[in-house]
């Protein structure tokens, strides 16, 4: 155990090109906020021979959103992320799974791309990210390419970042007119890694769903989604699905209890389901936050939770949620 | 007389309206003591170190940097049990900037333990405590064992050093659960302790006989329950600084909770050299709760400063510190009590089975205290208790908050709540008929309380918590309000109390001294060595001394830290610094006043009878108009130009065989999540038997500090050990998770005041109470709630549903 | 190695040091510049006591690289006070029984004076998110809550001259 980092070279680039050449992914390693690669040097997790800072690069720090979508560059820090009004107004999905990371100084520090990179199925951001259908765009050497967000993640602290490549932008649809969303995550403290996180996003039109799409935290190697609980919900009518007429769930704190208000509001046998077969996708370990049995029962409450309060949501046109504490 | 109470909830019939309780409504809760009577005490005056820690001017022990200092650093065990077969320094000796690297060869061939606090037992008892380590070991027995060290010129040196140490280990079986550890077979942790028993201990205060009592009885229940390691963390991680200087003497820089017995310790069981050789300096203290009353680096950092003949700084980072030598011993226990049906305890049993880990330390004293504080709380014809302590390849345990009692609390107090259920009886008024009061033998026995304000905190914490609405009863034979009804949210009340000693008097060494210096402008320089560790002690002493001589507040500077310049004390811990070193600083402080009215006496041509002193003002008391200022008589006693000159001072001193129990009582009300298991803490009350608050705003903060150390005990905090491995895996801030700002609920205090004789104008004792009743009464609560127990700290999510599973669901009671 | 010497503005004014890029921003404070009251206490990210601020924003000195500051404004516990006088958020952290041990304190307050910076008048919920990132092991943080709104309400009074809203 230690507590300084061994030496090593650093390169501080001025143009993506620049950088490219530079990062190899072995024995080079980018470095954004540097909130985990600097603890993972110390802790000797990583050893990179070089370390090459894109914090020089410019124009990558933008928070752009349009009638298309938003997009966001590989130096948007997450506090950014959350405070922006675009993302509070068009993606309030994104600012409310970010807004349950607790620390001011990691989200200030830390950046939006960083924290998918790192690869870990315990991010906040990548579950709203997958229900939002992100694509991640990858700038390399020689070309550009750009995947869907479910291609990016590839096992535990593996992504589809190759060598001599960085991810340049995170670009986010915007959500359809009439969609409600909502963030849930149960963790040992406020300020914790996800036991178990979800997001999900439901349209509604005509009394039916027309879309839905739930996406898991921490309960499999990468982020995933719950693909055969959105299809039971696909089209099924509303009002039977959702034992709804609770927009009050909107409000509630989304914190260690995802406190929803006590009414315990019977939900109908529709979510039920959906959160049963959502449950059924998760395939968790037990580690010192969690056990695999909790987990996966917690899959199928929070899916449970989480598509009532999108739903009240969706039917109540609310679409915004605050500012993170002390913003205006 | 109860009946009376009940009516009249605030009316307690002990107080003899010597004062008055004080209590007000929602955080941050603030009771005020009776103003008017004193001029300093009962003040919520600023306390005179916490300037400096707000400027970041403070110096902490990694703060201090001394010419010529080097940096230490130490080698830990991979292996929980494991041979060393050999360790090649060469290449790390090698290295430039390297000064040192030792082993278990260049250690003092002297065994020792680490608790230091041990020293202050009487010698027949430290016979007990197992002198079972060298500064480093010729053996690993836990992940994290200290193998070898290195000093450098700096951090990168040394931790490069450490790097290149190769070490040759032979792994060997390993146990790490306390009850396998006594099987026949099981793997010998260390030579002198066979079948891995490090130690068998009889309550001193069982009587009666057992079984027939239990036979006896209309009801017996039984409780098993097991707490958690939990981890004293500090932010500040361990530290220490040694020197050898040039005449041969030592000086330490360490956080250490007991000066002058790490002291003795390191002279007379590591160096074998007097202690007068040593000079012993608190730095700012970073937190202890209890891990600084053993030794951390210190050992280590003066062997390095030995050999290198250069200062030494050695210190740990925060995993170090987690897979090290301290946290809360885990206990396994049982109690069995016996009760009539018209609700008398008559018999109660306490079985410990104590890990001790790899070391022996103060687990110990840790299971007498824990049988102390479990079985002296509650009245019983009948006691019985045992303890057995084992090793095993575990992290060794140390002392933490609350020292053995928030361990037995947990088991003892949701025992008593199934007592009262057997007999139909409210836990409240259970407690009430039971529980110890004035008059009574105290936790130790052959000391009789001469205080006990328990019956106004259990009837003002009642009221706060609202437990009379609130309670549901116990079904329907009480014929109260029902179990919560069902519905996925449950709410539930909880209480709990217990007692706490004062001091360590009877079973410790008792003993603590103050030097007050009256200097000629009328200032006072107040000599002590408690260790300031955020508890606010050297605030709370200057208020006892200010008042003591009738001086000023501002007038009164404290020295402290410094074994050279103070006097004998055991140390901060067993919430005694405020009682104990406070006595000591009144009795010097009355012969200030004494002498200085002696003198003032000679000036106004009076008896020192008819005089006062107020804001550093001699007065008559039958002529306030005549008056002499403490300064004039200071001065003129050292500016004496005759032969009458004497530079003011006084020593003081406190040393007991009783230690003056306080009294408490928790509330918490708590809502449970039945889908996810989640319990959140709505509210939790804490009223304390304080006897006086010398200043109210600390022992608020630190009750609000227990509680939250105590909601962290209850529900997230965890050392979780690798059940193969041996191996701490919640070894950082990330995965030991204490509760955050946006966690902690709202927390009531109330102190109650009833001055208890003994105490220095009254006051008792408060530091490590405030965790103690928190854990069981959010347990009893839940059941409350849920009709639910947990039997294993902490009440984690996943044991409240998995207990919800287990449940017997009644027909009215649609349980998840 | 590549050592370099390399400039910071510290509490205001300009200080160098040599570096090395393997170097963290809070031993470069504390073992160069000798400003200790920037606490080491976890290194993980998760204590907040090495919070400094870096171009005003809250960061973790124990996660930052130096050589990745260089150039930038950086502010420590040390630099809070102008002149002799306390700061309206270290005089409440005093006065309401904010402090035990201390350690927690500089990163507290530098939080805290963030949080006042980008909002003079929070409220609790909002006091409580800003210090998130921030343990305190001894204070149960209720009375640090109280200080931050006291220092909110002392800073309010002290701009306008008026008496703040109770
Ligand atoms: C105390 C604490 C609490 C936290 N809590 C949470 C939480 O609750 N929820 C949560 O989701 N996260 C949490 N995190 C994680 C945190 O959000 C991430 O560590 C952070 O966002 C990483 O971003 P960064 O910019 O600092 O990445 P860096 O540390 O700079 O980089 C991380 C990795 O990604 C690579 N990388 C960075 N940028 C790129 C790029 N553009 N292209 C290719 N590779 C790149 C780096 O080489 C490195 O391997 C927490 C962290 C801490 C310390
Ligand atoms: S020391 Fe930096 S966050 Fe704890
Ligand atoms: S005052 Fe000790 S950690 Fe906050």
């Amino acid at each position: 155990m230690h507590r300084v980092l061994l030496p090593f070279e650093f390169a501080e680039p001025t143009t993506v090109r620049g950088a490219l050449a530079l990062i190899d992914g072995e024995k080079t390693r980018a470095l954004a906020g540097g909130v985990d690669l600097v603890l993972r040097m110390r802790l000797r997790q990583v050893l990179p021979e070089k370390v090459v800072s894109l914090q020089k690069l410019p124009h990558l720090d933008y928070v752009r959103a349009d009638d298309l979508g938003l997009a966001f560059g590989a130096l948007a820090s997450l506090r950014q992320l959350e405070a922006s009004r675009a993302v509070r107004e068009g993606w309030p999905l994104l600012a409310e799974a970010i807004g349950s990371i607790g620390s001011v100084q990691v989200k200030v520090q830390g950046t939006g791309v960083g924290n998918l990179c790192v690869g870990t199925p315990a991010s906040d951001v990548a579950p709203a990210l997958y229900a939002l259908g992100a694509r991640v765009r990858l700038t390399g050497l020689a070309d550009e390419r750009e995947i869907p967000i479910e291609e990016f993640f590839l096992d535990v602290g593996k992504t589809a970042v190759r060598p001599h490549e960085l991810v340049t932008e995170i670009v986010v649809p915007r959500p359809p007119a009439g969609s409600g969303a909502a963030f849930m995550k149960l963790a040992k403290t406020s300020e914790d890694i996800a036991k178990v996180n979800v997001a999900v996003m439901v349209s509604v039109g005509d009394g039916a769903y027309a879309d839905v799409s739930i996406a898991l935290g921490s309960v499999a190697p990468t982020p995933l989604r719950a693909v055969e609980a959105e299809s039971l919900l696909r089209m099924a009518p509303v009002g039977e699905a959702a034992g709804v007429g609770n927009p009050a769930g909107a409000a509630a704190a989304n914190r260690v209890s995802p406190a929803l208000e006590a009414t315990g509001n019977p939900v109908s046998p529709g979510l039920e389901a959906a959160a049963q077969a959502a449950a059924q996708a998760a395939v968790p370990i037990s580690d010192v936050r969690s056990t695999a049995s909790y987990r996966k029962e917690m899959v199928r409450v929070l899916v449970k939770d989480a598509l009532a309060r999108a739903t009240a949501r969706a039917l109540a046109g609310r679409s915004d949620v605050q500012a993170p504490g002390g913003v205006s | 007389m109860r009946d009376a109470l009940d009516k009249n909830p605030g009316f307690d019939p002990r107080s003899g309206g010597t004062s008055a309780p004080s209590t007000t409504g929602a955080p941050p809760a603030t009771s005020r003591t009776i103003e008017g009577e004193f001029s300093c005490v009962g003040k919520p005056l600023p306390r005179p170190d916490v300037a400096a820690k707000a400027t970041g001017a403070a110096v902490y022990g990694a703060d201090l940097v001394l010419p010529g200092m080097l940096t230490g650093r130490i080698l830990t065990s991979p292996y929980a049990h494991a041979k060393i077969l050999s360790i090649d320094t060469s290449k790390a000796k090698a290295l430039a900037g390297v000064a040192a690297v030792i082993t278990h060869e260049d250690v003092p061939k002297l065994r020792f333990t680490r608790s230091v606090m041990a020293e202050g037992l009487p010698p027949f008892a430290y016979e007990g405590e197992n002198q079972d380590q060298f500064i480093l070991s010729d053996k690993a027995r836990y992940v994290g064992d200290w193998i070898a060290a290195v000093a450098a010129v700096d951090t990168y040196t040394a931790e490069k050093a450490l790097d290149l140490i190769e070490v040759e280990y032979e792994q060997l079986p390993a146990v790490f659960d306390p009850e396998e550890a006594l099987k026949p077979g099981s793997p010998i942790i260390h030579e002198g302790w066979p079948g891995n028993v490090a130690g068998v201990i009889d309550h001193p205060f069982s009587r009666g006989d057992l079984d027939k009592a239990l036979a006896d009885s209309d009801y017996v229940v039984e409780f098993r329950g097991r707490n958690s390691r939990q981890k004293q963390a500090h932010l500040e991680p361990d530290v220490a600084v040694a020197r050898w200087e040039p005449d041969g003497r030592l000086t330490v820089w360490s956080p250490n909770q007991n000066a002058h017995l790490a002291k003795k310790t390191m002279a007379q069981r590591i160096l074998g050299i007097n202690e007068g050789d040593i000079r012993w300096i608190t730095t700012t203290v970073g937190g202890g709760f209890g891990a600084r009353l053993s030794f951390g680096v210190e050992p280590v950092a003066v062997l390095l400063a030995k050999i290198t003949g250069k200062p030494v700084k050695v210190f740990v980072t925060r995993e170090e510190d987690f897979s090290g030598w301290s946290s809360r011993t885990e206990q396994r226990q049982t109690i069995r009590m016996g009760v009539t049906k018209g609700g008398t305890i008559t018999a109660i049993e306490q079985r410990i089975l104590s890990d001790a880990g790899a070391y022996f330390s103060h687990s110990g004293t840790i299971s007498a205290v824990n049988m102390q504080a479990t079985l002296g709380v509650m009245r019983s014809p009948v006691v019985s208790g045992k303890a057995t302590i084992v090793y095993t390849n575990n992290p060794t345990s140390s002392g933490m908050r609350g020292y053995g009692n928030p361990e037995g609390s947990f088991v003892l107090q949701q025992a008593i709540d199934m007592a009262a259920e057997k007999c139909g009886m409210d836990p409240l008024e259970f407690r009430l008929k039971n529980a110890k009061g004035t008059g009574e033998p105290s936790m130790w026995e052959p000391v009789t309380l001469t205080s006990c304000a328990l019956e106004t905190c259990i009837r003002l914490g009642a009221e706060r918590i609202g437990w009379k609405e609130k309670w549901h009863g116990w079904g329907a034979s009480t014929g109260a309000a029902g179990p919560s009804p069902g519905g996925r949210y449950r709410r539930g009340v909880g209480m709990s109390i217990m007692t706490h000693a004062s001091g360590a008097g009877g079973f410790l060494l008792e003993h603590s001294s103050a030097i007050i210096k009256l200097d000629e402008d009328g200032s006072v320089q107040l000599a002590v060595s408690p260790c300031e560790m955020g508890q606010g002690i050297l605030g709370a002493l200057s208020q006892i001394a200010a008042e003591g001589m009738g001086l000023r507040y501002e007038d009164v500077h404290v020295i402290t830290g410094d074994t050279d310049v103070t006097l004998f004390d055991i140390g901060s811990h067993a919430s005694r610094s405020t009682y104990a070193i406070g006595n000591a600083v009144l009795d010097a402080a009355r012969q200030v006043r004494a002498t200085v009215l002696e003198r003032a006496a000679g000036i106004l041509e009076t008896s020192p009878r008819a005089l006062d002193i107020r804001g550093g003002s001699v007065f008559v008391k039958a002529d306030p108009t005549q008056t002499v200022a403490v300064a004039e008589i200071a001065r003129g006693a050292i500016y004496d130009y005759g032969l009458e000159g004497r530079h003011i001072t006084a020593t003081g001193k406190h040393q007991a065989l009783t230690h003056c129990p306080n009294f408490q009582a928790g509330f918490s009300e708590i809502e449970v999540d039945t889908e996810t298991g989640v319990i959140k803490v709505l509210k939790y009350v804490v009223a304390h038997d304080i006897g006086r608050a010398i200043n109210p705003l600390t022992v608020e903060s630190c009750l609000q500090g227990g509680a939250y150390q105590g909601l962290g005990y209850a529900l997230t905090e965890d050392l979780i050990i690798d059940e193969h491995t041996g191996k701490v895996l919640t070894d950082s801030f990330a995965t030991y998770k204490m509760l955050s700002a946006l966690d902690m609920p709202e927390v009531e205090v109330i102190l109650v005041e009833e001055p208890d004789p003994s105490g220095p104008y009254g006051a008792k004792g408060v530091g490590e109470t405030g965790i103690t009743n928190v854990a069981p009464s959010i347990a009893n609560a839940l059941y409350d709630a849920c009709r639910i127990r947990i039997h294993s700290l902490p009440m984690t999510p996943e044991k409240v549903l998995a207990a919800l599973a287990a449940a017997p669901q009644s027909p009215d009671y649609n349980g998840g | 190695m590549t050592k370099q010497i390399a400039a910071f503005t510290v509490n205001g004014a300009e200080r160098e040091a040599i570096i090395e890029p393997h170097m963290l921003l809070i031993d470069v404070l504390r073992d160069q510049f000798a400003l200790t009251g920037t606490k080491y206490a976890c290194g993980t990210g998760d204590c907040g006591a090495c919070t400094v601020l870096l171009d005003g924003k809250p960061s973790l000195s124990c996660l930052i690289l130096a050589v990745t500051a260089i150039g930038k404004s950086i502010l420590t516990i040390e630099g809070l006070a102008e002149g002799p006088e306390l700061h309206p958020l270290q005089q409440s952290f005093v006065d309401e029984g904010a402090i035990q041990c201390g350690f927690c304190t500089p990163g507290m307050i530098l939080s805290a004076k963030s949080l006042l910076d980008e909002n003079p008048d929070p409220s609790l919920d909002e006091i409580r998110h800003a210090l998130a990132g921030n343990l305190c092991r001894c204070t149960g943080y209720v009375a640090i809550f109280n200080a931050v709104q006291a220092a909110a309400a002392a800073m309010k009074t002290d701009s306008t001259g008026t008496e703040a809203r109770p």
